[in-house]
């Protein structure tokens, strides 16, 4: 039993959020009634305003991306849960840009249609609204799942990249393009040795064997589907790059980002950097950029993630402007 | 039941109003089909849409003459106070109802073309097809249905035509399996079954004529 330090469930995220508000007051401010986070350094060259949002539970995803050179609005749901259209259509009013907004959604079905909603809403109200939809989850990949893959790792590299694209001065349909372009050229995959503490029970949301991991998880504490024998690091993280390498097939430089889900230390992270950084040189492939680090997380699941994204010079570029938000800066 | 042949904010007020007492008449039945195939609060979120909209509807300044209001009122209700999806995907229906009438005034042809607008809204945010065992069911028959009325016809008479089209798609929706939402894991389960939000849809327009209290004369 590890149950949160909390003062109750349904006071967690709008308790986080306000200190998360205090602790970066320099670089956002939080709208209490409506449930968003609004960047107060965006740079004034933007003509289009970025905004995300998805379940609580990943921090430092979507929060810790606001600022400068990267979002002007994030809008929390709770935990696991879309944000409801009310949250998405109040922040993308008070972003909104003199071109509009792009919203950047992970592909689950309530963000969809929740996100979908206030798009309608911001165009009765002559709004200019964009939408791209980051599906970077190869487990999911499946012509089973008809709600298509999933959306994981990969927002926070393209949340990054399209920030650098937005003070750039670019206009709504060329951030959609970039955007749509940019997930399509990355994918991610996730273990887990051990299920997130289910919020309700405090007790593990779902029972794994010490000798088993679970292959292909999302970032929602759901099991995979496939469960496999626990094997020494290089023989997973190999299995891993080689699956990534096949529905990528990269021709050019990779940006790579191996994720903590929020149980796993960084001495574990930067040994799975290690085996992928050598299974990629080993295979010709330039691992041109690299974080190792929590950046999208499910609660405290034992478990990691490798993204890695297909860049060009031109990405890499924009990969490299400066950015300055509670959990991305350099 | 109105027999008003042109409809002013009275009417469509009337018709908010009513529609709220139909979704509370109906709850319990709404939440039973519900829990057959789905997650069960549809039932709630529609009532605690409609409560929502009866407080606006209340606040409206009165002698006002806007027909428009009532129905953005009832909109903004069901868009901002109420969870799930089912609930606000209602308020986009009601929203692209009131721009219509804003727009050309409580016409048949106007309802015609927000009951469209409302109809491709929902279809682009639920990526949702007829046959798909959704709201759609009863939304597209009742579009078409009003589109197919004369322009010059009352818009009593055009919503009465829409309400029958609706039902029929609501009884429709209980021979179709569903491909999305949580009623697509249930397979053949859910057969048999009509779709709780297509129901709120057939109460919607029915309630343009009166207080719908026995939603089984419409179910088949």
């Amino acid at each position: 039993m590890a149950s949160y330090f909390e003062n109750s469930s349904d006071a967690l995220v709008p308790d986080a959020l306000k200190g998360f508000a205090r602790a970066h007051a320099d670089l956002v401010t939080l709208d209490p009634e409506h449930g968003f986070l609004l960047s107060r350094t965006a740079a004034p060259s933007r003509r289009v305003a970025l905004l995300s949002g998805g379940g609580a539970g990943h921090e430092p995803l979507h929060a810790g991306y606001v600022g400068r050179g990267m979002l002007d609005a994030a809008c929390p749901g709770r935990v696991f849960a879309s944000p409801h259209n009310r949250q998405v259509y109040a922040g993308s009013l008070a972003a909104a840009r003199a071109e509009g907004v792009l919203h950047i959604v992970k592909n689950y079905t309530g963000d969809r249609i929740n996100f979908g909603i206030a798009a309608e809403r911001l165009a009765h109200r002559g709004v200019p609204c964009a939408r791209v939809l980051i599906d970077d989850d190869l487990a999911s990949d499946s012509a089973d799942i008809a709600s298509g893959r999933r959306g994981t790792g990969g927002t926070v590299l393209i949340e990054k990249i399209l920030g650098a694209a937005a003070d750039t001065g670019l206009g709504l349909a060329e951030l959609q393009e970039l955007g749509t372009r940019l997930a399509a050229r990355c994918r991610t995959l996730a273990v887990a040795s051990a299920a997130h503490t289910a919020p309700t029970t405090g007790e593990p949301a779902f029972p794994l064997a010490a000798g088993e991991l679970e292959y292909g998880v999302g970032i929602h504490g759901e099991r995979a589907q496939q469960t496999v024998p626990r094997e020494p690091l290089n023989g997973l993280v190999e299995r891993m790059t080689t699956a990534l390498l096949d529905a990528l097939a990269p021709e050019g430089p990779v940006i790579a980002l191996v994720n903590g889900l929020g149980a796993v230390t960084p001495l574990e992270l930067y040994a799975v950097h290690g085996e992928l950084a050598t299974l990629l040189d080993a295979r010709g492939t330039d691992l041109a950029r690299a974080l190792v680090g929590d950046y999208i997380t499910a609660l405290d699941m034992r478990g990691f993630s490798v993204t890695l994204l297909a860049a060009d010079e031109e990405i890499l570029r924009l990969y490299d402007a400066p950015v300055h938000t509670a959990a991305l800066r350099w | 039941m109105t027999t008003s042949t042109s409809h002013d904010a009275t009417a469509t007020d009337g018709w908010m109003r009513r529609f709220a007492e139909s979704a509370h008449a109906t709850e319990t039945r709404l939440t039973s089909l519900d829990q057959q195939v789905g997650d069960g609060d549809f039932g709630t979120n529609l009532t605690a849409g409609a409560d929502a909209a009866l407080r606006r509807l209340d606040q409206l300044p009165g002698g006002d003459t806007d027909p428009a209001a009532p129905l953005e009122a009832a909109a903004t209700a069901f868009l901002d106070e109420v969870g799930g999806t089912s609930g606000p995907l209602f308020g986009l229906l009601l929203q692209s109802l009131a721009a219509a009438v804003a727009g050309s005034g409580p016409t048949t042809v106007a309802y015609a073309e927000g009951v469209t607008d409302g109809l491709a809204a929902i279809r682009r945010v639920g990526d949702a097809a007829p046959g798909d065992k959704t709201l759609v069911d009863a939304l597209t028959p009742a579009a078409e249905a009003l589109r197919a009325t004369p322009a010059g016809t009352p818009p009593d008479q055009a919503l009465a035509a829409a309400a029958d089209a609706a039902w029929e798609g609501v009884r429709s929706t209980a021979r179709l399996r569903a491909r999305m939402g949580r009623s697509s894991y249930l397979g053949e389960r859910a057969e048999g079954i009509p779709d709780p939000g297509a129901v709120g849809v057939g109460l919607l327009f029915a309630s343009a004529q009166g207080v719908v209290t026995d939603l089984d004369t419409h179910l088949g």
